[in-house]
């Protein structure tokens, strides 16, 4: 048990600690219980679901890149029915022992941001929140993403408000962050997770082709740390509500800016992927800067950076 | 809760790493639970130090494991940054992996005489099933391809663990066959001998396999390659189009049965 409180409150989700797991990254959070005790973590936030499944993108699906990776994923996920059946059980005994499950969102349209919320918020009583995915292409808008405009992001929004009464988090695509930000905390958003992956393209000279089944990708891993860590402050200085701050947390440290640039809570990504049982390291690597920095509780450390 | 991998986390410690043909190498290493652990068809998703910009593992199939020595070994091909700098890796250094991954070789307790078919550094794999259908006393033939001979591995396994016949081909007519090892594998096929077929190289070959071996009848399995984030089920990335939609090579393979893949 640390000596440091390091509980905190996102948005009105009750968090034993800042470490959450970034959706796509962490499964449906079963897929990590082997490696280690899934119920140690302030929060899961599980992989989009919309309310129809979805195939997903043709492969190649990934490719490396120096200090990350470039997926192209296209948010390949059952439906929040199959989803509800299958993991819930797990995720409804996670939430019993006192770790927020978040569950992502995911939609084409303003419309099936609603549906697939519908049904999260009937099916899924064990979860704390919802977080919407608001960099999914949206068809209607001719394929740009909802949330890549304030207005678009506000939109959805004003929209999914209303469907439930828990905490409604949006995961928030890298442009255009602080006047976003406060048009989606204007329109009721409980808190916001920073960031998204970032647009990026990886292209073989040798055959001309991308190497990923669509011409780009996003981008996620340590190479883009130092983007996110300010990204974060500068949310964080533009709205009240508060902030999650995810992309290439791959220590204690990497998380402990993110706190310090102004997150609430940090969601470990890539990591997770190379080491199953990352979140848990990071939690205790944070607990002991925690503890380095004198304080009693973690929420003291939150903005606490100087220039 | 669907069921997770059986992977986990293994320190291992280097035992050998040589090379055994032309850029492929045999590594064996020390890893006690592993090697009683593993079955043919599975895969190990290795840590390669020394690079913090490159941050994945490398997923590699095996070639045999000796449950008596605890010992694991894994034949891989150098072909990016990763793979030459484990071919580096000395004797008694040390790293993790996570493993055994993935659903292996099922074959059918009515197989009578298995046909196996590897391209290239396919070959490990398709050794291993041969170990067990040995141990098994299912009678097998095999056909191996590489793009030259000083690329092929596999040949002399393959006869020690009592192939019928093997056939050879290289793309440069360097060594056997001169073409791809799918023309005498169609040919074998078409005599109707076999129940049971095994494949694992490049896609196209094994898709003309897979082909084949419906032709004639034969159950086919195929051992495919993706690009892979995770291992254990939690990515997405290594998905594979199938007749029931797209399932991971990670979870729901790296073995198919090759009537369900959509080539």
């Amino acid at each position: 048990m640390s000596a440091v409180n390091m509980a905190v409150d996102f948005g009105g989700i009750k968090m034993k600690n800042p470490v959450n797991t970034a959706s796509g990254t962490f499964g449906y959070g079963w897929q990590f219980q082997n490696f280690f005790d899934v119920s140690e973590l302030g929060a899961i936030t599980t992989k989009g679901c919309a309310a129809e499944p979805w195939a997903g993108n043709p492969k190649p699906r990934m490719t490396e890149v120096p200090g990350g990776i470039m997926n192209s994923v296209g948010l390949q996920n059952p439906g929040v029915r199959a989803f509800a059946e299958e993991s819930g059980p797990f995720l409804q005994d996670l939430s019993d022992k006192g770790t927020a499950v978040i569950c992502q969102v995911a939609g084409h349209s303003v419309a099936e941001y609603v549906a697939a919320l519908e049904l999260f918020d009937e099916l899924c009583p064990w979860a704390a929140g919802f977080e919407l995915n608001v960099s999914c292409p949206n068809i209607a808008a001719g394929g740009a993403a909802c949330g890549s405009t304030p207005n678009g992001a506000a939109e959805v929004m004003r929209a999914c408000r209303p469907v439930t009464k828990k905490p409604l988090l949006v995961k928030m695509a890298p442009v255009r962050l602080p006047e976003i930000a406060r048009a989606l905390e204007a329109e009721g958003a409980d808190g916001l997770t920073v960031i998204n992956s970032i647009p990026g393209m990886a292209i073989d000279v040798h055959t001309r082709r991308s190497k990923l089944s669509r011409p780009t990708g996003g981008l996620s891993g340590p190479l883009l740390h130092p983007i996110a860590v300010r990204m974060v402050w500068e949310v964080a200085n533009a709205v009240q509500i508060p902030v999650c701050g995810v992309g290439g947390v791959m220590t204690g440290e990497d998380a402990a800016e993110f706190i310090l640039a102004g997150a609430t809570a940090v969601s470990v990504g890539m990591a997770s992927f190379v080491d199953p049982a990352a979140p848990v390291r990071i939690l205790r690597e944070l607990e002991e800067w925690a503890e380095s920095q004198g304080v009693s509780d973690i929420n003291e450390l939150r903005g606490a950076f100087e220039c | 809760m669907p069921t997770p991998s059986s992977a986990r986390m293994h320190d291992v410690t280097i035992v050998s790493n040589e090379p055994i043909a032309s850029d492929v190498y045999s590594l064996v290493i020390k890893a006690p639970k592993l090697a009683e652990q593993i079955q043919p068809g599975q895969f190990v998703n290795i840590r390669v130090p020394g690079n913090a910009m490159s941050l994945l593992r490398i997923p590699l199939s095996y070639a045999s494991a000796d449950p008596v020595e605890g010992t694991v070994e894994i034949w891989y091909s150098v072909v990016g940054d990763g793979t030459r700098r484990l071919s580096q890796m000395q004797p008694g250094a040390q790293t993790d992996l996570l493993g055994p991954g993935g659903k292996g070789w099922n074959v059918p307790e009515s197989c009578s005489r298995a046909l196996l078919v590897a391209g290239g550094i396919g070959a490990p794999p398709i050794v291993c099933l041969a170990r067990e259908l040995s141990e098994r006393g299912i009678a097998f033939d095999a056909c191996l391809g590489a793009q030259t001979g000083e690329k092929l591995v596999g040949a002399g396994e393959l006869e020690e663990l009592g192939a019928g016949e093997i056939s050879v081909s290289t793309d440069d007519g360097s060594l056997g066959l001169e073409g791809f090892c799918t023309e005498p594998a169609s040919a074998l096929l078409a005599t109707g001998e076999y129940d049971y077929v095994a494949t694992c190289g490049p896609e196209p070959m094994m898709a003309k396999v897979a082909s084949a071996a419906h032709e004639a009848g034969a159950y086919c399995e195929a051992s495919l390659e993706r690009m892979m984030s995770c291992g254990f089920g939690a990515c997405n990335t290594c998905a594979v189009e199938t007749t029931s939609g797209m399932q991971g090579a990670c979870m729901c393979g790296p073995v198919f049965n090759a009537e369900e893949v959509v080539w």
